[in-house]
């Protein structure tokens, strides 16, 4: 039991990550991203295909993976100029569908749909089989602690109020003389950092990744854990993220109590419960159930 | 490009135009992209081999069955889940929308598991034209897409009812001072969106199969169609449903056929940043 | 004050829901048993039957006593294939139901990807995947696959259509490691001048499946082969008949089973397909048809769901004969149960387990096939049929032993 919640742990780490980083993105700034799954799938396969075809030591494919989520976040970024959000969100869907689609095709270098292994692990050979998990648990921990204390640091400083200032009307917020886009560039790209870095840690954790693993229901669960956590808070975030992930996985248990639904309804059942999980908690706490506290940031601003 | 593939082009406009015209009416007045479409076309389909199959209704009489029992099932969505969101943003308001999509396609699969099913009625060969092959049923299904966008022009610019959607979709503030009951439009229109989804089911039905994902696998098209022409526009739903249906053919002479979903996507990136409101739609300020 | 609450209140549940299983472990002296199938998603049309095997095996030896007097217990989780939650659910299995084996997966993707689980905590894996990475990925020698590798499904379907003088055909595969490979097998054989043009893939999934059918017909090959699934094989076929084409079709029976016949009605009629046929006249398959309530239509009925209730039943059998529950003596002992001649043929669990008290040797001849296991576990020499669909049945056109 202690390893399985040890593990679990991990993956709600992942989901903790990814989840900051879109609460960075949307929570705070008020960009869509409907790519995260491309972006997961991004630092999985840039890090895993460093170490497996060119033998670069994880200590350095990690960083890289983590460098390719910020340029692609920048470049994503640039769209959010010319588009309306709704729209972006579609974008950014097509943009997390299209890294999909070139994982699963450019099979010569990723191993498309074959999936491609990954032996390399961050300290791998330092550290015995049976105290990895925990030392994993722990490293993952310390990167959900890093994302957190670095969008805790941006919500708190006088450009979190820029952001929020932006996300409530970006053209009040330029005509205040602030650089929206540099801005929202910046954010996007400390969302994709992150978001490659989740991706990352991801890969040498499972150590086999397969185009499958990142459709675009990867990205509906980020949403969820934001919205259900409360966007915009970054502590909210991190409950969102485990209720998400408790839901998800606890409701397996279900199963084990009853031989009255076999696997097929019951998963049927899950994912409906995890819709009006959604449904309900937005029916009765609309901003989630930890808030972001008002702000008056237009009084701020031109204070 | 062969005559065979305007010909494709033409038919898989036909399946997308009309759901591309109730999204984008759909749009005008709940204001979000609801991916809750994906989850209506399923219930359509499965609603109308409910009829036709296990309960031995002809075809039209199921489809019309299916129509209304869509009909219901959006505006039941529309009371149940959306009407209570209204002050939500539009982005929360689509993780909804998906959420229902899952709901609806899992309940499906709950009731009648994922085996492929159709249509009780044969395959047809087809008709031989200038070298290009169409069957009796694809031109079925583009002249009552030729229909419904006629209907719906008809509707939106010569009854009482459609002046007072259009109204409510341009400006609702206005339109309540105008003394428009916005609830009663809401209703009207989700109703009229859900009948055509629930026709799209059975057209899906007929031209791929039935299963709980047939709904999803059109949503991206029906979205870049519905962009394309502009929201809000019947017309240009159906010009934007032709001209994805043209890209998507177009693609396989460029690019390796499995790229060939991407299109949708690619389309939409492409056209909004060239021009946001679409080939006919008009300018709207941005935000 | 309130968010305290929530949180709280949310926290206890969190821990409620986690620590509940606990409670719910196999009861002492049970064997537990995690069955991990695809219900929804790709293998969705799949996964249930496998479900149901797995579930009736356990059922039936419970009743009769269990094994080594102790009871199975079987937990049972969809993959929904897709190895993201696939991996999550073997940690389930793994750690909190102490599984001794994980049967039933079934695409390669979810194989390997809790493969690396699987090995490090010493757990059997069973299952009905293509790769030909899977005996690579097995170090441990735990890994049993209950079908053939694709690329000989490929040549299996390329030496059955040979005889039959086609000149010319076209190609298109589904875009997944099984059916790829499969078609690189036929291609192997039917040689690349027999080809009118480059093979290509389509993606499942796709709105519709139109310019692809075009493409493939262009040139008008005799014949086209169209490795594939069944929910995107029938929306092909729908398309490839209202484009007229009046060729040969070849396809996989996994595509062409009863939904697909009652989805395209008659115009299915002439379609040729092939399949590692669960040996059809043996007693093994007869046996399944009637546990599953099945009539025996002559053709070949669920192609996974025959080889759950071999994986189940050459698990069970494997552990009696152990006469332990530790998984590598169990893992050896699948061999000893299924695989090498002069020994008994058995074809049900039931039997085997008589056969085993009476201090037998056994070979578990199965459903899916007569189940003999190279050192690599993977399954040897199934045979091969070809079939034809003439009124909306399957006619046997040849078989062939690989």
């Amino acid at each position: 039991m202690s390893v399985y919640l040890v593990s679990m742990g991990t993956y709600v780490g992942f989901f903790m990550i990814l989840a900051l980083a879109l609460n960075l993105q949307w929570g705070i700034t008020g960009m869509v991203n409907f790519g995260i799954a491309g972006f997961y799938a991004l630092g999985a396969y840039t890090s895993g295909l460093l170490t497996v075809r060119l033998g670069v030591p994880v200590g350095l494919a990690i960083p890289a993976a983590c460098l390719a989520g910020l340029g692609l976040g920048a470049a994503v970024a640039l769209l959010s100029v010319r588009l309306r959000e709704d729209f972006l969100a579609i974008v950014t869907l097509g943009v997390g569908e299209m890294i999909r689609l070139i994982v699963l095709n450019e099979d010569q270098i990723t191993e498309g749909p074959r999936g491609l292994r990954i032996e390399a692990r961050p300290f791998g050979t330092m550290i015995a089989p049976e105290h990895y998990p925990l030392f994993y648990l722990g490293l993952v921990a310390a990167c959900v602690l890093l994302a957190y204390a670095v969008c805790e640091a941006i919500r708190r400083a006088p450009m979190g109020r820029t952001l929020r200032a932006i996300r409530e009307d970006d053209v009040v917020a330029a005509v205040l003389g602030k650089n929206v886009l540099l801005h929202r560039v910046r954010i996007f790209a400390v969302g994709g950092f992150f978001m490659g870095l989740a991706g990352a840690l991801y890969a040498h954790y499972v150590q086999n990744i397969s185009p499958e693993v990142f459709m675009p229901v990867v990205a509906m669960f980020i949403w969820m854990s934001v919205i259900v956590g409360g966007a915009g808070n970054n502590r909210g975030i991190l409950l969102g993220a485990g209720a998400v992930m408790v839901f998800l996985e606890g409701t397996r248990f279900v199963g084990d109590f009853t031989d009255a639904l076999d696997a097929e309804k019951m998963s049927a059942l899950r994912i409906i419960g995890i819709g009006l999980l959604l449904i309900v908690t937005l029916r009765l706490r609309p901003r989630g159930l930890l808030p972001e506290r008002k702000f008056n940031a237009s009084s701020k601003l031109s204070a | 490009m062969s005559l065979q593939m305007i010909v494709n082009a033409l038919v898989n406009a036909a399946l997308i135009a009309p759901p591309a015209m109730a999204f984008s009416l759909l749009f005008g007045i709940l204001r979000f992209p609801n991916f809750a479409i994906g989850g209506y076309i399923t219930v359509g389909a499965f609603a109308a081999y409910t009829l036709n199959v296990p309960l031995g209704l002809p075809l039209p009489l199921a489809a019309a069955g299916a129509m209304t029992f869509t009909a219901l099932v959006v505006w039941g969505a529309h009371v149940v889940v959306f009407r209570p969101m209204q002050g939500q943003s539009a982005i929360t308001l689509l993780v909804v929308s998906i959420a229902v999509t899952l709901i609806l396609e899992n309940l499906i699969r709950l009731f009648f598991s994922a085996d492929v099913r159709g249509f009780d009625i044969p395959l047809q060969r087809p008709w031989n034209v200038f070298g290009a092959r169409i069957t009796p049923e694809q031109v079925e299904i583009i002249v009552w897409s030729l229909v419904i966008g006629v209907m719906l022009h008809l509707l939106l610019a010569h009854t009482r009812i459609g002046r007072a959607m259009r109204a409510v979709a341009d400006n609702p503030m206005l339109a309540a001072i105008r003394g428009v009951s916005a609830a009663h439009v809401t209703a009207f229109t989700t109703a009229i969106c859900g009948a055509l989804f629930g026709l799209t089911g059975v057209f899906a039905g007929l031209d791929l199969v039935i299963e709980p994902l047939v709904g999803w696998n059109l949503t991206i098209p029906i979205f870049a169609a519905a962009i394309l022409g502009g929201i809000g526009s019947p017309y240009g739903a159906i010009l934007g449903a032709i001209l994805v249906g043209l890209a998507e053919e177009a693609t396989i002479l460029v690019l390796p056929s499995t790229y060939k979903i991407a299109v949708g996507f690619v389309i939409i990136a492409v056209l909004l940043l060239v021009r946001p409101q679409g080939l006919l739609g008009t300018a709207e300020i941005k935000k | 004050m309130t968010t305290l609450m929530t949180r709280r209140t949310l926290l206890a549940s969190g821990v409620a829901t986690l620590a509940a299983p606990s409670i719910l472990r196999a009861q002492e002296g049970d064997i537990a048993i995690g069955s991990l199938t695809p219900n929804t998603g790709g293998g969705g049309p799949f996964g249930p039957n496998i479900t149901a095997s797995h579930k009736r095996v356990a059922d039936a030896v419970n009743a009769a006593g269990g094994i080594l007097g102790r009871q199975i217990r079987l937990y049972q989780e969809n993959s929904e294939t897709n190895p993201e939650t696939a991996v999550r659910a073997a940690d389930k299995l793994i750690n909190v139901n102490q599984v001794l084996a994980i049967i039933g997966t079934w695409s390669s993707s979810v194989t390997l990807g809790i493969m690396p689980k699987c090995q490090s905590a010493g757990v059997i894996q069973m299952c009905t995947s293509s790769s030909s990475d899977i005996p690579v990925a097995d170090e441990k020698g735990l890994v049993f696959n209950f079908q053939p590798l694709s690329p000989i499904w490929g040549r299996a379907i390329a030496d059955l259509v040979l005889s039959r003088s086609i000149e010319s055909y076209a190609l298109m595969a589904l875009n997944n490691d099984f059916t790829r490979s499969m078609m690189d097998g036929f291609i192997e054989k039917v040689g690349e001048d027999a080809l009118v043009q480059k093979p290509f893939y389509y993606n499942a999934g796709q709105s519709s499946y139109r310019s692809e059918v075009t493409q493939l017909i262009e040139k008008a090959p005799e014949a086209v082969f169209i490795p594939s699934y069944v929910t995107d094989f029938t929306a092909v076929y729908k398309e490839l008949y209202r484009q007229g084409y009046a060729g040969v079709v070849i396809t996989t029976s996994l595509s062409t089973g009863d939904q697909f016949k009652e989805a395209v009605g008659a115009a299915g009629d002439g379609i040729i397909h092939g399949f590692p046929v669960p040996a059809l006249n043996s007693p093994a398959y007869k046996q399944y048809l009637d546990e599953a309530g099945l009539e025996d239509t002559g053709s070949v009925q669920h192609p996974f769901g025959t080889a759950g209730r071999d994986q189940m039943s050459a698990l069970l059998l494997a552990i009696e004969k152990a006469g332990t529950a530790d998984r590598a003596a169990v893992a050896r002992a699948v061999w000893d149960v299924t695989t090498g001649e002069g020994k008994t043929a058995v074809y049900n669990v039931a039997d085997g387990l008589a056969a085993l008290r009476a201090g037998e040797e056994i070979n578990y001849s199965g459903a899916s096939g007569s189940l003999e296991f190279d050192e690599e576990g993977m399954v040897l020499g199934r045979d091969f049929q070809l079939s034809e669909i003439r009124d909306g049945k399957d006619v046997v056109l040849q078989r062939l032993e690989y």
